[in-house]
């Protein structure tokens, strides 16, 4: 909008004039940074990394789209389509950049005098242009270079903040040592046992994460009581509903908790994932043996730490030959489970995060297009969504991993396969949450204020973000925590098949596999522990998803057909 | 809207349903990824070869033109034939093959979590907030929250230590012998033995039935049954409880009340009829789960079904019969869709009227 709407004053007004709540929040929060600063550099780090090679793959659209298209119509069919795409591209970049980055109006401050639909369009245009006149600069000027030299001393100073220890970090508190013959522990912190070194890294780490969660709950009462102008708004109402609602407690517990192991799965883990997973026979380590203190790769140490039933096995909370400590017992291959465990939750929590955000975007833009405008725009995602809900969504998943891996598809090889997971589950999953939130969606395009804000000359663009999207943020949020515990399962089932996350990036459902022959004899854990990890973390969805629900919309049903529509399908 | 004119609306969204689910699976197996002759014809196949199939194919010819013959050549149901897994099969042919054991798959799941899951729901709906429901409720939502995978494979090691965990009682020799947990049920327990004929018409007169077998067959099933309708039969509990308090709490179940009825008379009556409505979209809904489910539980407890066809044939790249399946399947669940929509109709008298 080109005006302002509110004559209230902005939030950075009310914290100028009283500064002091905030800033010593502001404190404490700098002080927890502080304490893991380092882990936080690494995570930006490989955030960045992440990020880059997803911008690379999407730079690379256009050209290929040229490849292909002049091959069958010639090269000027070719340059069209490059062209074509790239101004697709630009403009879908330009749409975020504008909504992200400027709150001004171009145009308004161009002069120039348009009708307010037309402003709209003029407006992301002129963004566009900006942005290509930017990727032209980037590609054919030395700007390019001395853009890339600007990220490559960006990334070195991040790195340098990386390698700083941490209070979770290893090296404060060490949990591999060997044991001497009189029974004390060397190299182990404070010369505690490791199960005792290991438990209390744990609850550091729990600890931190919790203060976070407390601190930014501070924050939030911080803002309520000072900053925030009104006295009492519903979502307050929803926020205590949901604190007294003890099965969506339960359930935020435990979302909770694996969310932390994923973050931290570096110092949560016994073993790093360097020696465990990816190079056994590159790390060494000190054990006491017959002739004195020896040391052996953590590879030939595997040898002796198998659970493969019978003897050969090493159970929960135990130690193996070499003095390491197992909390949830070895693998079939002698590698630590627990790790294995830990570093598998993070690749759950990725996958199953960006296939739910992407759906979620999906769903919730048709869901406002389809309620605002009805008619044709909404018997055409139904058509749409029916046709992708006809093909059974497992076997779509099943046969689309399985071609884009046999095929050495290059997406394929992003974190093993985990992109395309979280792709193929985006582009599959994304019907039933419309389906979900198209309800809600119909309901409030019904009400007198969307017809307020036509008649007031309000763009399409800004009633949908402004007056609808509020209202089935909530209900979407349902429904994502509903389907995240569907994707997460469904991923394991098909990496349990060999098709979904490949070695030696862990995937629970790979370790269900590896274990399976073993359930009935000693080796029981291999294969029931992430089983079971797997049930309480989608009850744990699920049960987030009831109580949030039941927060926003207390009439609701404690249960319809499309809750259950939207965890189906999994294996 | 009147009822009936809502029904046919559905029914006509249907065909663009099924013509749009067929333009996806012929992008995806004609123009993904994977070239559909090289999986056919291995590393090794020369070009004579591969010409050859490609003009079997019709590989060779525009995609515009192999769009319209695939779409045309499945609405004809001219299905085609497997290449790589049981080359020169008619995909007709599979299915009569394959299809029963999954149908007897599916039958036993959705049975059993129907009578599993309805009255374990209506029980605790119609005691909210005891004991009893807590631990229905609870059990309802752990154990649809259990991946199939794992829970076959739980299964599995549980029964096949039985006498360690059931007090003594051997899950392979109680009952009927079934020859191990793993493998495909034994569906010869009914034949035709005799025919006669009158005039064109054939007529089965003479029938072969083996009630030991049918009971194998029945043994056989029942543990991957149970984990296909796992899913089900939590949702069903859930539902049906909901469905149940929401009955109970509403004006005529009161009216009735008042008239001083038999409480078991409003239980039946009134209750269980009208809880029953909200169930008929998640018991067809099962249809999606039960077809993707398929193939986890048949690889798992070896069972050929079609599920089982469809691993095996996008794992070795037989892509025309992927095709031709997926096909099957399209129709199955828009079939499936439309008879709830029908049941609905007929149930509900405000469909439509919303």
């Amino acid at each position: 909008m080109s005006m302002n709407e509110f004559d209230d004053t902005t939030l950075r007004d009310r914290i100028a004039a009283n500064p002091r709540p905030a800033l010593l929040w502001l404190v404490g929060v700098l002080v927890l940074v502080a304490l893991e600063l380092g882990r936080i550099a690494d995570g930006v780090l490989r955030l960045g990394g992440a990020v880059g090679i997803m911008v690379e793959m999407i730079v690379t659209i256009p050209s290929s789209v040229r490849g292909a298209v002049a091959s069958s119509f010639g090269t000027g069919a070719g340059i069209a389509a490059f062209v074509i795409m790239a101004f697709i591209l630009l403009g879908t970049v330009a749409i975020i950049v504008k909504w992200l980055f400027i709150p001004w109006s171009l145009v308004d401050r161009l002069g120039i005098d348009v009708s307010t639909g037309r402003e709209d369009i003029l407006e992301r245009l002129l963004v566009t242009g900006l942005l290509a006149i930017v990727a032209a600069a980037l590609v054919w000027t030395p700007v390019g270079g001395l853009f890339e030299m600007l990220i490559g001393v960006l990334t070195r100073g991040v790195e340098a903040v990386g390698s700083l220890t941490t209070i979770t970090s290893r090296e404060i508190i060490p949990n591999q040592g060997y044991q001497l013959p009189d029974g004390s522990w060397e190299g182990t912190f404070l010369g505690l046992s490791p199960a005792l070194a290991w438990g209390l890294r744990v609850l550091v780490v729990y600890a931190y994460a919790l203060t976070w969660l407390g601190w930014l709950w501070k924050g939030y009462e911080i803002f309520r009581e000072h900053y925030r102008e009104a006295d009492w708004t519903p979502r307050d109402d929803s926020i205590n509903r949901l604190r007294t609602h003890y099965w969506g407690v339960f359930g935020f517990v435990v979302v909770f908790m694996f969310v932390v192991m994923a973050l931290w799965a570096p110092a949560v883990s016994p073993v790093t994932a360097e020696a465990n997973l990816y190079s056994p026979y590159g790390n060494e380590i000190q054990y006491y043996g017959d002739d004195g203190v020896q040391s052996i790769t953590h590879g030939d140490a595997n040898m002796n730490s198998r659970s493969q039933g019978g003897d050969e096995n090493v159970g929960l909370m135990s130690y193996d030959d070499y003095d390491r400590f197992h909390p949830f017992g070895t693998n079939t291959d002698g590698k630590d489970l627990f790790t294995f465990l830990a570093y598998g939750a993070q690749v759950s929590l990725v996958i199953g995060l960006l296939a739910t955000v992407l759906m979620a975007v999906v769903a919730t833009v048709l869901a406002l297009i389809t309620a605002y405008y009805k008619g044709v725009a909404d018997l055409l995602a139904i058509i749409a969504s029916d046709s992708v809900i006809a093909l059974p969504r497992l076997l779509l998943v099943l046969l689309l991993s399985v071609l884009f891996m046999q095929a050495n598809h290059p997406i394929a090889e992003i974190y093993d396969g985990g992109l395309l997971l979280a792709l193929i589950f985006a582009g599959t999953g994304w019907p039933l949450l419309w389906r979900s939130v198209r309800g809600p969606a119909l309901q409030v395009s019904e009400q007198e204020w969307i017809d307020a804000a036509k008649s007031y000359g309000q763009s399409p663009a800004a009633t949908m973000r402004k007056h609808m999207s509020p209202y089935i943020a909530g209900y979407m949020l349902i429904y994502a925590s509903l389907s995240l515990g569907g994707v997460i399962i469904g991923v394991a089932a098909l990496s349990y098949l060999g098709f979904g996350v490949q070695a030696p990036t862990p995937e629970w459902g790979r370790a269900v596999f590896e274990g399976k022959s073993y359930v009935s004899t000693s080796s029981w854990h291999v294969a029931t522990l992430p089983g079971l990890l797997v049930v309480f973390l989608v009850t744990g969805f699920n049960a987030l998803g009831d109580g949030i629900r039941d927060a926003i919309d207390p009439q609701s049903d404690s249960g319809d057909g499309s809750a259950a529509a939207a965890t189906g399908g999994g294996g | 809207m009147s009822r009936w004119r809502y029904f046919f609306r559905r029914l006509l969204l249907s065909i663009p349903v099924v013509l749009f689910g067929l333009t996806i699976t012929f992008v995806i197996v004609r123009m993904g990824p994977i070239d559909p002759v090289a999986a056919i014809i291995g590393p090794e196949g020369g070009a004579a070869n591969r010409a050859r199939i490609e003009q079997r194919l019709g590989l060779n010819e525009p995609l515009w033109r192999q769009y319209i013959d695939f779409i045309v050549g499945m609405l004809t149901l001219n299905l085609g034939q497997s290449w790589v897994i049981q080359p020169s099969t008619s995909v007709g042919e599979l299915l009569t093959t394959y299809a029963p054991r999954t149908l007897w798959l599916g039958f036993w799941s959705v049975l059993i979590a129907i009578f599993v899951g309805v009255p374990l729901g209506f029980y605790a709906g119609l005691n909210p907030n005891t004991g009893g429901d807590y631990l229905a409720s609870f059990g309802g939502i752990v154990w649809r929250a259990m991946p199939n995978f794992w829970l076959a494979i739980i299964f599995l090691a549980v029964l096949r230590q039985s006498e360690k965990f059931f007090f003594g009682i051997d899950w392979n020799t109680i009952g009927v012998n079934v020859p191990g947990l793993i493998g495909q049920p034994p569906l010869n327990f009914i034949a035709v033995t005799d025919w006669v004929s009158l005039g064109a018409l054939s007529i089965p007169i003479g029938f072969y039935f083996s009630p030991i077998t049918l009971a194998a067959s029945i043994k056989q099933i029942l543990p991957p049954a149970v984990v296909l309708g796992s899913a089900a039969m939590g949702n069903e509990m859930r539902i049906g409880r909901t469905a149940v308090l929401e009955t109970i709490n509403s004006n005529y179940v009161e009216t009735a009340k008042a008239k001083g009825l038999r409480n078991r008379a409003i239980v039946w009556k009134h209750v269980f009829r009208n809880a029953l409505v909200p169930l008929v979209p998640i018991i067809t809904n099962e249809a999606f789960i039960l077809i993707g489910g398929s193939v986890i539980v048949e690889v798992i407890f070896g069972i050929n079904g079609i599920g089982y066809l469809f691993y095996q044939a996008s794992i070795q790249g037989d892509l025309p019969l992927v095709g031709s399946l997926m096909f099957v399947f399209i129709i199955l669940i828009v079939s499936v869709n439309i008879i709830q929509d029908f049941l609905y109709t007929i149930l509900d008298p405000r469909v439509g009227y919303e």
